[in-house]
This record gives C-alpha cells, structure tokens and sequence, in this order.
C-alpha cells in the first residue's frame, strides 16, 4: 500500500465517520414534550410564597382536528401525584371557547402513578362508559385528549391506562381496546 | 481518482468483511406450555429462513452453513415433539423438527433482540377423526364458544368465506344521532345489503356475526370469525365526535403498539422461563397474549384492504376522505384473518344523519364496500398464484 492510498484511506474514514455522525444527528427525532414553567409568586395566605408551573393544555376546536394549545398556571403542591390530580381537573373542567371530549358529569376518582412501569393510572367514575356518545373518534378523541396532554406536560408519564369505576374495562363504547395502557400520539397534537 | 476508488473498494470491503465472513450461529430449543409447544430459533444476528410445514414435521431451510450452538437437539419428554435433525443441503442449512403425532403451526413470528424465529406448535387432528361428528355435536347450538383460540394457520387459499359485522346491537345502540337515529341500526343495514351484494355477485360464502338486532360481545364477534375459518372480516360502523362539525368516511385497521410490547415482554420471559423455571409466567397470560396477537400476522393484508374499500368511499359517496387509519380495535384484534373497520359517516354530523336515513346513500355505501372487497379479492388471489 503506498502512502498516497493509505492517506485516501484515512480520509475515507474520517469523512465516513463525520457522515454517520451527521446523519445520526440529522435523524435523530426531537422528542415532543414540554418542560412546564416554574414562578415563584405570593399567594393570598399571609406571607405564604408559592411555586406555580405553567402548563400547556390542548383542547379540540370545531374547525380544526387537531388539539389546540392554551397555558395555565398550577400551585404546585408537595405531592407529584397531586399536581396531576389538578392538571386532570384542569382537562376535565375545559375551556369555554374549545371543545373538551369528556362526558358532563365525568370526574376522577382517584389516580396513581406506577414509577417503575411510568405509567399514570387514571380511575374515573361510572359516568364516563354510561354517558358516552359512542363512536370511534369519540374514543380515540377522548383517549388521546387525556393521554396527550399528560404525557407532553410531565415526562415522566410514558404511557396512561385507564379504569373505570375501580375495574377494567374492555372499552368505552364498544371499539377502542381500553384494557391495555395507551401511549402518546402526538399527531394529535397541532404544530408539535 | 481510480487509486482513490480503489481505496474506497478496499474500505468498503474490510467494513463488510466481518459481516460476511460470521456464521450464523443458532441455538434451538423448546418448551411446552398448557395447549401448545414453544419452539425457537435463536441467533445473535437476523437469518433469512423458508418454512415448509407438513402434518408431521417443521423444516426450517436457512442459507449457508449454520453453526449450533447447543450440543444436542434431543428433545426431552415433549408431547408433541419428537427429535430435530440439522442437515446442509446445496447451500442451505436444513433444521427438520419431527413429530410424535399430526401436529399445526399455531404461530409463526418473528422476536428481535436477540433475533428469534418462533413457532407454535399445536396438536392436529388426524384426517379420519376430523371427519367424524360426535352425536353431541349435531345437537349443540351453532353459537360459538367464546374466548376460543384461533385457528391454526394453514397454506393460505383463495378466498371463500367473508364474515361481515354489523356493529353494535341489542341494548348496546351504538351512537346516536340529534334525530335519534340509532348506529345499530344502520350498521345493520348496510351489513345485510353488503351480504345480498357479495352472495349475489361472486358466489362467496358470507357469515354474519348477526343478522338481527341482538347483542353480540366483542370477543364473540371474533370468534364468529374465527371459528367459521373467515378470510376477511369487514366491520360496519357510524361514527360519532366530541366535534359536532367532524363529517366523513374513515377505514380503519389495527394497531398493535401495545400487544408489540407486550410480546416482548413476553419473549424476556420467555428466556427466563427456561433458565429458572421459579420466573415461569402463567400459561394462561400467555395464551391470552398470543390469543390478543391474532391479527398480527395479517396487518399488511389488512393495511391493503382498508386502502381498497377507503378508495372506493371516497369515490362513490363524494363525502370527505379522512383516510385510512390504525387504532387497537378490541374486535379486530382477535381475527386471525385480514380485518377491517368502517366508519361509515358521522351520525353526530346533522347533515349526515339525514343522509344515513336514505335508502339510497345507505345502497351507495354497501356498494362502495362490496367494491373495495372484490378489488381486495383479486389482489388476494393473485397473491397466492
């Protein structure tokens, strides 16, 4: 091997190195989520300085169908799993000038986040498989307003089961598989 | 310039050299579980493979000379299996599995990290037995069992028998309408105009998992299919929105995001259960597992067959397309055929209620459908020639 061709070798190898390293960058997916933000603000209990997040909530809208963003505050409270608990209250409780796929009526009896499997378990009650419209895309609207927001806002959550009641159920009405977990599907989600 | 390709010939070839140059090294064993027999190829890297399957032996042809990475391919007290020879043959590496009896591969798929090729084997009836009917048999009722397996995989043959179902029944109505029209009731409908259509047109075999307004369970409806030995599934539904302004026509088929993890999870233990049988995980979950993964080895063809019919919608109701999509139905998952689920229209839609109550767009739908399939038939066909 002459010296020129052991050169034209190491240089194959460098610009073949510095290729695959761009091209990993290049491929590498941006990870959707958001990293709510953290205010320090007084409150109205005396000298009481509490934390808020401002959290990004997608709601539907009848012109689009794609979920629609819109910021909120939270006071975060000392116990993970009670931030949650305010930020379902938040989806469930809607925005006046969107449309939130929930049933009236529908509210979460309790809710517990399995660290080791990070997955959120969402127990809501009866209302939601009794008062539900039916319909596919009701389904998956609702599944996904719920799964989305949840797993955009804290990314810790990486997937959402849901109960009904305190049991399984095998579905909401009638398609969707809701006895496994769902993972997020932000194609749902507008410009994410 | 030409020392430099040859330089660049040069590299690419040490860069692949090692690739080429490792045998595949593969590692086989078996275990029996409640119902069926385990089966698997393991190899540190991926191996192309052709199966040829007969009544009583599995062959499995590899490409190349193929190192074992066990000592022995005795097979020690299995119900079914009986010894798995290794030959090399014109290029290729033959692993034979005998069997003690006629035996059916259940399953045949595919599990990464490491690779494994996985087969389940199941006890097959012998011919003459097949053919007798038990006097009981005559009596019972021609309701299927619920929850029961799917069928065996055999070599796939042109299509004779279409299972439609007609979603929703009973006291489950389905979505309704500002008008109070019912979904169970235009799926039902279509389902029987899209029957008459089909009957009349090819001549093929169609089941229906319901010709009336009765209620039929999720897992039943599969079951239907699965038990008739259906080669399509065809799910008629009308749709309903949170959006009161959502219209149009959707063909779904379905996702298997999560049954993909969970097969492997199952495959993690599925290695554990041969090192520490303390690890062994219930026959039953798994059973279920693979009871769930029905449809997984007809995605494609049902990825296909929901193109078909959501072109012909689009073309005959002139309604808005919004495509074919994928969700983890619970009544698709369980068919062990290409499967599909159309939402029709949008009842919650006003407009599109009124035209679900026309007879005239109600034909117009069953014939888009009846399009979809045949086009899907001869596609299926063609395939297997």
């Amino acid at each position: 091997m002459t010296k020129k061709t052991r050169m034209v070798l190491a240089l194959s190898v460098g610009a073949l190195i510095i290729i695959l390293l761009l091209a990993l960058l290049l491929l590498r997916k941006k990870a959707p989520g958001y990293e709510p933000e953290l205010r320090n603000r007084a409150v109205d209990r005396g000298t009481d300085i509490a934390e808020f997040i401002k959290v990004k909530l997608f709601f539907f809208s009848e012109t689009s169908v794609y979920l629609q963003p819109i910021y909120r505050e939270i006071e975060v409270p000392v116990i993970r799993e009670e931030l949650y608990k305010k930020f379902v209250a938040l989806l469930l409780a809607g925005d006046g000038g969107h449309v939130t796929p929930v049933p009236a009526g529908v509210q979460l009896r309790s809710l517990y986040f399995l660290s080791a499997k990070e997955m959120l378990v969402l127990d809501f009650n009866d209302q939601l498989s009794g008062d539900f419209p039916g319909g596919t895309t009701a389904e998956l609207e609702f599944i996904y307003f719920m799964v989305d927001n949840l797993c955009y806002n804290f990314r810790e959550i990486k997937k959402v089961k849901f109960l009904i009641g305190g049991n399984e159920n095998k579905s909401l009405a009638g398609h969707i598989d809701l006895e496994k977990p769902f993972f997020p599907n932000f194609d749902w989600l507008q410009g994410e | 310039m030409k020392k430099s390709i040859k330089a660049g010939i040069f590299f690419v070839t040490l860069l692949a050299a090692p690739i080429l140059l490792t045998s595949l090294a593969i590692d086989i064993r078996s275990f029996d579980h409640e119902g069926f027999t385990r089966v698997v190829f393991e190899a540190e890297r991926s191996f192309s493979y052709a199966v040829q399957n007969r009544p009583d032996q599995l062959e499995v042809r590899t490409p190349g000379r193929v190192e074992l990475r066990t000592q022995s391919l005795a097979v020690q007290n299995s119900p079914l299996l009986e010894r798995v020879t290794q030959a090399y043959q014109e290029g290729q590496s033959i692993f034979t599995v005998f069997f003690k009896g006629p035996v059916v591969v259940k399953k045949n798929f595919v599990l990464e990290k490491p690779f494994r090729v996985v087969f389940d084997l199941m006890k097959g009836e012998k011919p003459a037995a097949a053919m007798q009917k038990s006097p009981e048999s005559d009596k019972k009722e021609a309701v299927p069992a619920q929850e029961s397996p799917p069928p065996a995989l055999s070599r796939p043959k042109p299509i004779e028998t279409i299972c439609i179902d007609a979603g929703h029944g009973g006291e489950d109505l389905g979505a309704i309408g500002r008008s109070k029209l019912q979904e169970k009731n235009v799926t039902l409908q279509i389902s029987l105009k899209l029957k008459k259509l089909i009957e009349s047109r090819t001549g093929l075999r169609v089941i229906m998992t319901r010709n009336k307004d009765s209620e039929v369970s999720l897992n039943t409806r599969a079951s239907i299919a699965n038990n008739q030995r259906a080669q399509m599934f065809i799910s008629i539904h009308a749709n309903s929105s949170f959006r009161k302004s959502a219209y149009g026509s959707e063909t779904f088929f379905v996702s298997l995001q999560a049954t993909d993890q969970e097969s492997l999870e199952l495959a993690q233990k599925e290695n554990q259960n041969l090192e520490d049988p303390g690890e062994a995980i219930k026959n039953d979950e798994l059973k279920m597992i693979l009871w769930n993964m029905a449809q997984t080895e007809h995605v494609r063809e049902s990825s296909k067959l929901a193109e078909y019919i959501q072109n012909e919608l689009n073309e005959l109701l002139g309604t808005r397309n919004r495509g074919v999509k994928q969700a983890p139905f619970r009544v698709l998952m369980r068919t062990a055929m290409p499967a599909v689920l159309i939402e029709t229209a949008f009842i919650s839609n006003a407009s599109e209620e009124r035209k679900l109550q026309s007879e005239e767009f109600l034909d117009k739908i069953a014939f888009a459908i009846y399009n979809g399939v045949s086009k899907f038939i001869y596609y299926y066909n063609n395939l297997l020639k």
